[in-house]
């Protein structure tokens, strides 16, 4: 009885008309669809975008070259090289991440015992040379001081689960 | 060892021998049991003021420090009961009450005592609610960092500098909360071993200045090695980091260095980068300018075909392994074919044939035995001062008898001195002198003969003729006991003498050799290597041609016509043999600079250059052929005691004082001088000596 | 000397030349304007249904995009591989869209609004369709790659295999109207389209000419998956767009064929004289635009046979039963008495 119910199932095509139903309800169902640049779906203040470096609100640099980082980063994307600056405090020359090895795990921000290396919400980075990707210093910092304040805030609402 | 001496006790339910008098620390180590300590280290006294090794003694009514207690018979020991591990949890919250949380950006972490015991053996919760306490940082000098806030008072470099060093600069002011380590004066530390200090704090307050910030201990690869700065060999742990020395740190050798390091070994690793040699290069209209090899390699020929092997004179210099100086003599003897070689560039004419005359045959170790040490125109703190610090430990623990002939700075212990004179020698082995008596009475006397201040001297021969019968006579050399030891300076010259580096025939000598420069008779000179400063540089002009093959940009480069660029000791795989006449390899631990070469490749490619190539394409083939030549040297890491053999020549010995040996200890050798560090700490001594001779001068 | 046939040229021959050269024009050129957006609505339904909203930024709602669509064809480069045979390579994107416009000249859009109005219209349209085929099979030979050769091979045994079922379908409903004029048979559905008593076959047609017109789910010869893009893999450009234009020309007419057979043409679901008012040329494009969302819609819906499968269906299924319902249908009227 089972299998002639079977086959007449398949023979009737129901199986084909449920399918089409579906497709039918979907035709007729709100879409999903953001129009990307025009609109854009709300972040996560844990979103993890572009690095960037932070600065103290008096402009001295957060981070203290403890490469904490570098030694974590599973993509072993950071470099940093340090000596003790004019003052005697202790600071990078030379930090690089290398965003094409990047994997953007974020356990570099979690590492940072001074909340100095952040992933942003930034994640409109793309370039036409692979070598733009090759962030220093500077550009670290400087992306730093652009989205310091949706920074500050994401790292404010995130700071209860930390 | 007799069963008498060994107890038996448990550890932690664990049924263990040992040594009546261990402390229980110690026995608990040897069997695989680790306990908690900041304090204790085995090489230095108990003072069991850090409270960290607490472990629990059945009986005893409270936790015992284990550091300072003796083993027992049928003593049970717990050291991870609820009691001992509630002692180990109190004491280092105790501890981190006042340590600042700062270990992002100390120097320390990574390899931190403290960091690693707080996680074995702390808790993650403090009750400490109060201000932390600050303390302000003293200048140790140009090599030591200080961070005085994380001190833990565990006093183990105010034991150091008293009792090992022999500084007692160090010390501790205040009690509870308001001690403070530091000098008790604010000044740098006068001693040659400072930097071991930094190794022995468990905690980041004395850091590495030079290190500072500069890596971190986990992205550092590290290769075992020697230190050639002076005659020891000392063994070292290069830490280096994409091809760039970092660090340099002293490896536990009992035999030689126990583990310590002179500041020289550690510090001078910046000079490994500094004004390198990293090209080949030609002098052109008066300009040294960079070339490439096969452009040396063609002016080269020139000159070699312009000289003739007579007017061809060759000079090593210091800091070159067994294997650069076998194949620089080779290449001069063999494909140059002149006989005009020397690596002795200090003037002495010791050639090899007994090496009891040049060697530290009894070994270093040897110094711990011994009850009386006779100083022959040695200073031994600037000379070895690891050894220094061997000798300062027989004369603290076993008060060991230190007599001296010659000049000598501070030793850190006393000395009885006697006139400065190589007559005194006479004298003892006539046995007319008060030290006579003294070494006649000693049963295991030795004698330590400076090799810079003796054997340049030109009434060497008879002098060595002297010392040999003063061993004879007095026991220093017996069947049981060999005592007669000559302390070298230089970590080439052994090996030198053993290889035959030195005119074999008739060839001139470095005095030879420096006539004939002033006459103007040579036709091309080879500088291999630098010197230490007993030529002058400006004795090294006069040549038509001259050759510097050498690491750095220095005097000698400046005078050469043709620079050819060649390996530090960080950069190659080399035998050394030290002043004890032992071999050592050290490894390599980075490579040469840009276009520079293992030396012993330079020397084998310019021979086939010159057609007259030398017989080996490999180490291994090199190594074999060296061996051949001086089979002692086979027996890497032992130590060979040289036979007893007459040497010297009987007369009579002048009557000159026997030299200084060192005037700039921290500028002894090219690495030295081309490092700023080194730098910093030798014009910080020689103001203090200036200081020191104003104030005796008032 | 005479030309041949200069009789034939006069003032009336020439006129009634060019009023069949405007005619054709009236029907080809919009129905490549119905192409154009066609690809626009199978991109807009087709994300409707996977919810989407598919192109939206040419053009008020994304309407400019077809247009788009063809200058980017236009201007691309016509690439023709070295190894091609380079004659057949150019005719073959023509061998397909021209029996796909030729059909068109016996379809009636509207009571008497047909260029030829022929008896046999039927038996053309199947003569006609068919000739495709060969133009896909020149593509995939003269591409001389591994990719087309193979698109080729399947389109061809494809296209074969379903002509049979179709044609079988197409005979029950010659039956019942008892002639092979289409606007005859549109005429015979005024009292009930065919589709209703002849409801299996209309569903056999509906999946044939899904087959026939190679498209989902039955798009072997250009399986991506394993062909790349089948027998057009060598095509860009401009024979690239022709072999599209032939196939979208291609579900339009199959649509038109099924509405004109199966739904009754032009004429209104129910005869009232309200419904009679509108034009039948409305109904007519009605009745092929549902049949296109039809397309469409199991292009969206329905996962890609395998090939085997394909076959199966075609000949141990439709065949057999196809056959079986000539035989019932045709029995049937015999029995009823309904042989005219």
């Amino acid at each position: 009885m089972k299998k002639l119910w079977q086959n007449l199932r398949q023979f009737l095509l129901l199986d084909m008309v449920a399918g089409f139903a579906v497709t039918l309800k979907n035709f007729f169902s709100p879409k999903f669809t953001i129009n990307y640049p025009l609109e854009r779906t709300p972040t996560s203040p844990r979103f993890r975008g572009e690095h960037a470096l932070r600065r103290y609100p008096n402009g001295e640099e957060r981070c203290i070259a403890c490469k904490l980082c570098e030694a974590i980063c599973p993509a072993q994307a950071i470099v940093i090289e340090a000596e003790a600056r004019e003052d005697g405090s202790r600071r990078t020359t030379r930090y690089d991440i290398d965003m094409v090895k990047c994997i953007y795990c974020g356990l570099c921000e979690e590492a940072c015992p001074v909340d100095a290396i952040v992933e942003g919400p930034n994640f409109e980075f793309a370039a036409e040379d692979r070598k733009n990707l090759l962030y220093d210093k500077d550009k670290l910092l400087q992306n730093g001081d652009e989205f310091e304040i949706r920074i500050a805030e994401r790292l404010m609402k995130d700071a209860p689960y930390r | 060892m007799t069963e008498n001496n060994q107890v038996t006790l448990t550890i932690n339910g664990k049924e263990v021998q040992a040594e009546k008098g261990t402390p229980i620390i110690e026995a608990a180590r040897q069997n695989g049991i680790e306990i908690p300590h900041f304090c204790y280290h085995k090489r230095l006294s108990v003072p069991a003021n850090c409270r960290m090794c607490l472990v629990e003694i059945k009986g005893a009514p409270k936790p015992t420090p284990s550091c300072y207690t003796p083993v027992m018979q049928d003593m049970e020991v717990h050291t991870d009961s609820p009691v001992a591990k509630k002692a180990q949890k109190g004491v280092m919250e105790l501890l981190l009450i006042n340590h600042p949380l700062d270990c992002p950006i100390c120097d320390q972490g990574g390899m931190c005592d403290l960091q690693d015991m707080a996680v074995g053996y702390g808790s993650d919760r403090s009750h400490y609610q109060e201000e932390k306490r600050a303390v302000e940082d003293k200048n140790l000098g140009p090599l030591i960092r200080t961070v005085m806030t994380r001190c833990i008072h565990c006093t183990r470099c105010i034991r150091f500098a008293t009792e090992v060093a022999g500084v007692p600069e160090m010390g501790a002011t205040g009690r509870g909360e308001n001690m403070k380590v530091g000098t008790y004066v604010e000044k740098a530390l006068e001693s040659e071993l400072s930097g071991n200090m930094i190794d022995l704090c468990p905690v980041g307050a004395l850091c590495s200045k030079p290190y500072s910030f500069t890596a971190r201990p986990w992205e550092l690869e590290h290769t075992d090695s020697i230190d050639t700065m002076d005659g020891l060999g000392s063994a070292v742990r290069v830490y280096h980091r994409g091809g760039k020395v970092m660090r340099i740190d002293p490896i536990e050798n009992n035999e030689i260095n126990e583990e310590w390091l002179s500041d020289a070994g550690r510090f001078s690793y910046d000079g490994l980068g500094r004004n390198r040699l990293t090209t080949p290069m030609l002098r052109k209209n008066g300009k040294l300018s960079e070339c490439g090899w096969p452009q040396a390699f063609e002016a080269i020929k020139e000159a070699v075909a312009k000289a003739k092997p007579a007017t061809t004179m060759g000079l090593a210099g210091e800091q070159l392994s067994a294997e650069d100086l076998f194949s620089f003599n080779a290449f001069m003897k063999q494909t140059l074919k002149t006989d005009n070689v020397d690596a002795r560039h200090d003037g002495s004419t010791v050639t090899a044939g007994p090496r009891a005359k040049y060697v530290f045959g009894g070994g270093v170790q040897s110094v711990d035995k011994a009850d009386l040490v006779l100083l022959v125109g040695s200073d031994p703190r600037l000379e070895a001062p690891v050894l220094n610090a061997r000798i300062r430990k027989n004369v603290m623990n076993n008060g060991l008898k230190v007599l001296s002939v010659g000049a000598h700075s501070d030793l850190t212990y006393p000395v009885e001195t006697a006139e400065n004179t190589a007559q005194v020698i006479e004298q003892i082995a006539a046995g007319e002198h008060k030290f006579s008596k003294l070494l006649e009475k000693a049963e295991r006397p030795m004698i330590i003969v400076g090799a810079k201040a003796t054997l340049a001297r030109k009434d060497a021969p008879q002098l060595f003729h002297k010392l040999h019968h003063i061993a004879d006579a007095y026991g220093v050399v017996t069947k049981a006991w060999y005592g007669f030891n000559v302390l070298n300076v230089s970590s080439t010259r052994v090996a030198a003498l053993d290889l035959e580096v030195y005119p074999e025939q008739k060839g001139k000598d470095t005095d030879g050799i420096l006539t004939a420069l002033k006459g103007g008779k040579v036709d091309l000179l080879v500088l291999y290597g630098e010197g230490n400063t007993h030529i002058p540089v400006a004795d090294l002009e006069g040549a038509k041609t001259t050759i510097f093959i050498g690491t750095h940009k220095s005097a000698y480069a400046h005078l050469a016509d043709i620079v050819l660029p060649s390996a530090t000791y960080t950069e190659k795989s080399a035998l050394w043999v030290n002043t004890e006449g032992r071999v050592q390899e050290g490894k390599k631990a980075v490579n040469p600079p840009m276009q520079a070469k293992e030396d012993w490749k330079i020397f084998r490619a310019l021979s086939g250059e010159l057609g007259k190539a030398l017989p080996f394409d490999s180490q291994q083939q090199l190594r074999a052929l060296m061996i051949k030549k001086a089979p002692v040297l086979e027996q890497v890491g032992e130590l060979v005691t040289p036979t007893w053999e007459k040497f010297g020549v009987a007369g009579k010995v002048k009557n000159e004082a026997f030299e200084l040996p060192i005037q700039q200890f921290y500028k002894t050798n090219a690495i030295m001088r081309a490092s700023q560090v080194m730098d910093e700490s030798q014009e910080l001594a020689e103001a203090r000596k200036a200081a020191q001779q104003t104030k005796k001068a008032s | 000397m005479e030309l041949p046939f200069i009789e034939l040229l006069t003032w009336d021959n020439i006129w009634a030349l060019v009023i069949i050269v405007l005619k054709v024009m009236a029907i080809t050129l919009p129905l490549f304007g119905c192409v154009a957006y066609l690809t626009l609505a199978e991109r807009k339904v087709i994300g409707y249904m996977q919810l989407r909203i598919g192109p939206n930024q040419v053009g008020p709602k994304g309407l400019g995009q077809p247009l788009a669509d063809v200058v980017k064809m236009m201007f691309k480069e016509f690439i023709i591989p070295s190894d091609a045979s380079k004659v057949p390579f150019i005719i073959a994107p023509m061998m397909v869209l021209i029996p796909a416009l030729m059909a068109w000249a016996v379809i009636p859009f509207d009571e008497g609004a047909v260029l030829a109005d022929i008896n046999l219209g039927v038996l053309y349209l199947l003569a006609v369709s068919s000739l495709g085929v060969y133009g896909v099979l020149i593509a995939g030979w003269a591409s001389n790659s591994k990719y087309p050769f193979l698109g080729a091979v399947r389109s061809g045994a494809q296209m074969v295999s379903y002509e049979v079922s179709m044609g079988l379908t197409i005979m029950t409903v010659i039956l019942l109207a008892g002639s092979m004029n289409l606007s005859e048979i549109v005429e015979a559905q005024r009292g009930m389209w065919y589709m209703i008593p002849l409801f299996p076959m209309f569903i056999v047609f509906i999946i044939s000419i899904l087959a026939e017109t190679n498209r989902a789910p039955f798009d072997l010869p250009e399986g991506e998956a394993e062909l790349v893009a089948g027998f057009h893999s060598e095509y860009a450009g401009m024979g690239f767009a022709l072999f599209f234009l032939g196939e979208y020309a291609n579900m339009i007419l199959m649509s038109a064929i099924t509405a004109i057979i199966f739904m009754g043409g032009w004429l209104p679901p129910v005869s009232t004289p309200l419904l009679n008012a509108v034009p039948g040329f409305f109904w007519f494009s009605l009745k092929v635009a549902f049949i296109l969302f039809v397309f469409l819609w199991a292009r969206a819906t329905l996962p890609r046979f395998r090939y085997d499968q394909l076959m199966r269906l075609g000949w141990k299924i439709f065949l057999p039963f196809t056959l079986l319902w000539l035989v019932v249908v045709a029995s049937s009227m015999h029995i009823f008495g309904l042989v005219n």
